[in-house]
């Protein structure tokens, strides 16, 4: 079943500013999705028709309900959370969590409250005003207010920006554990490791319009134009002539190779063992997905 | 029910600053009994057996309804747009109906609560009785409602603080000033009461003053009827608004 239809999506601004442009994909149910873009390339306009904050051209249906004429069912099934930080300054961390319950009609959730609260690092904070919270611990309670109603469907938009390491880090083991209890995600980050490490599909879009849909392998797959480097450190500093002709880049004893399949990789070590000179150290670089992006992105 | 949830927020945040939103109208309400009350109550009334001080108190009470009732949707709705809290409420389930009759619904309980805390707190500075109950408590309610009704629609339509500010104090605050709170209109001249008598708030404080004294200057029956169709409008209209999502949804 598809988890997020996007049928021939249309948004024009008031200021005749065209921000998204027939966009059309579909999401499975228990995919993984990382929606790629550079700043205002379109993302949050999307996120925000979907949320039901936009109006827009075209059709939107969440778990099967169209987000205009189905809405209540359509945004039970989601949960979202936003780009710019927001927050009741009148109530504390478990009151928002409590009341933003309410307002999905749901009773008698403390211990997912607590369950969140905790997933999200801010058992301690429960009390505490919304106020006195500093910007990475607001973010977190968006995510936690996201969650409250356990949405089949949640979207991320750019959830870790401004959260240190360490907390980044258990909150997306606190959302892939949600992956894995079946929840399909829609995620936009500028941390791309996060969504090479995460998603198991990738959306591009540009300037409005989707130019690249694929699960992530494929896309890795594809980016063939893209070269793989071959790292090598040597003890001496020497490097032979016969392989100059791959050289990328050199710094002192550390060389940069191109390498068009990795069955160059046996012929090089031959040939510097060949010529005497001994390995200090040696990676692999694959492209990342960051390179793939700006391929795509043709820039 | 989201319903449900909303007017409990919404009843929680006006709560939780009740120094700000209950004791200070209560306050305002005091001085002006002690000003106006006390210091001209030679002041004839033009109603028989009726002393300023009884004509003035329930002009105050639904005064402070009317302004209450008034600042809670509007200030609620226009806080949450600028911080932008609002969101929280869009994305949930709730239609655009339950959202309105939620944030209405809170504004009229502020309205009634403060009007109650008003009543209390003056109710000592002069004799007066509850003539007809009914009509204490239609007016105290439809005041609310129109008054809530017109702070959504200007919650909705404005985008910054100032044209909040400016409608308040310069078509609510005269408007409501003018209805025939602290005077009878009746003692006005001719072009006067002519002028007067369009102002919609007129009507409201007169049938709600028919509750305490038993006398009105206009027709009951049609007072009652203007005042449930004008409550009916403001609130078609403000229901609209946020259905379209007027400077709420992009």
């Amino acid at each position: 079943m598809n988890a997020l239809e996007i049928n021939k999506v249309s948004k024009i601004y008031k200021n005749n500013f065209k921000a998204l442009h027939d966009v059309d994909f579909r999401i499975m149910q228990g995919d993984f999705v990382g929606l790629l873009g550079v700043n205002g390339a379109g993302k949050t306009t999307l996120i925000s028709s979907i949320a039901g904050i936009n109006r827009f051209d075209g059709q939107i249906k969440v778990m099967g309900h169209d987000v205009i004429t189905d809405v209540v069912k359509a945004k039970f099934n989601l949960g979202v959370v936003p780009q710019e930080i927001a927050f009741d300054p009148f109530l504390t961390v478990y009151q928002t969590l409590w009341f933003q319950s309410g307002l999905y009609g749901v009773t008698n959730n403390k211990s997912w409250l607590e369950e969140i609260l905790a997933g999200m690092h801010l058992e301690d904070k429960a009390y505490a005003n919304t106020r006195s919270l500093s910007g990475g611990m607001k973010r977190r309670l968006m995510v936690a207010q996201a969650l409250v109603h356990k949405p089949p469907v949640i979207i991320l938009d750019e959830p870790t920006a401004g959260v240190d390491v360490e907390i980044r880090k258990n909150l997306w083991d606190f959302i892939s554990k949600l992956h894995k209890d079946g929840h399909t995600i829609l995620l936009t980050t500028h941390y791309l490791e996060e969504v090479e490490k995460l998603c198991n599909q990738i959306i591009m879009i540009d300037k409005g319009k989707i130019i690249a849909k694929s699960s992530k392998s494929d896309l890795i797959a594809k980016s063939s134009g893209l070269p793989t480097i071959l790292e090598i450190e040597t003890y001496e500093g020497r490097f032979p002539d016969s392989l100059r002709h791959l050289l990328v880049s050199s710094d002192n004893d550390r060389y940069l190779l191109n390498l068009q399949s990795n069955d160059e990789i046996l012929a090089i070590l031959n040939e510097l063992n060949n010529a005497g000179i001994k390995i200090e150290n040696m990676n692999i670089n694959k492209p990342k997905l960051e390179d793939i992006f700006l391929k795509y992105l043709g820039r | 029910m989201p319903f449900f949830a909303l007017i409990k927020k919404e009843v929680y945040r006006f709560s939780s600053i009740w120094v700000q939103t209950v004791l200070g109208p209560l306050s305002t309400a005091l001085l002006y009994q002690l000003i106006f009350g006390s210091q001209f109550s030679v002041i004839n009334t033009g109603l028989e057996n009726i002393s300023y001080s009884m004509f003035l108190i329930p002009g105050l009470v639904m005064m402070q309804i009317l302004l209450n009732s008034f600042g809670n949707s509007s200030s609620s709705l226009i806080q949450s747009k600028y911080t932008g809290n609002i969101i929280f409420v869009l994305m949930a389930p709730v239609t655009a109906f339950s959202m309105y009759s939620a944030y209405l619904v809170a504004s009229v309980i502020r309205g009634l609560l403060v009007g109650a805390a008003v009543l209390l707190g003056i109710v000592w500075f002069g004799s007066f009785h509850f003539e007809h109950v009914w009509a204490i408590i239609f007016y105290a309610v439809m005041g609310a409602a129109i008054t809530g009704g017109l702070g959504m629609i200007i919650g909705i339509w404005s985008e910054k603080f100032d044209q909040l500010a400016g409608f308040q104090s310069f078509i609510m605050v005269p408007l409501i000033y003018l209805s025939g709170i602290f005077y009878n209109i009746q003692n006005l001249g001719q072009f006067w009461r002519k002028l007067a008598m369009l102002d919609p708030f007129l009507y409201i404080v007169d049938g709600f003053r028919y509750g305490f004294i038993g006398h009105a200057n206009f027709d009951i029956v049609t007072g009652v009827i203007f005042v449930a169709i004008f409550a009916l409008v403001i609130n078609f209209i403000g229901i609209i608004l946020l259905k379209r999502g007027i400077n709420i949804k992009h």
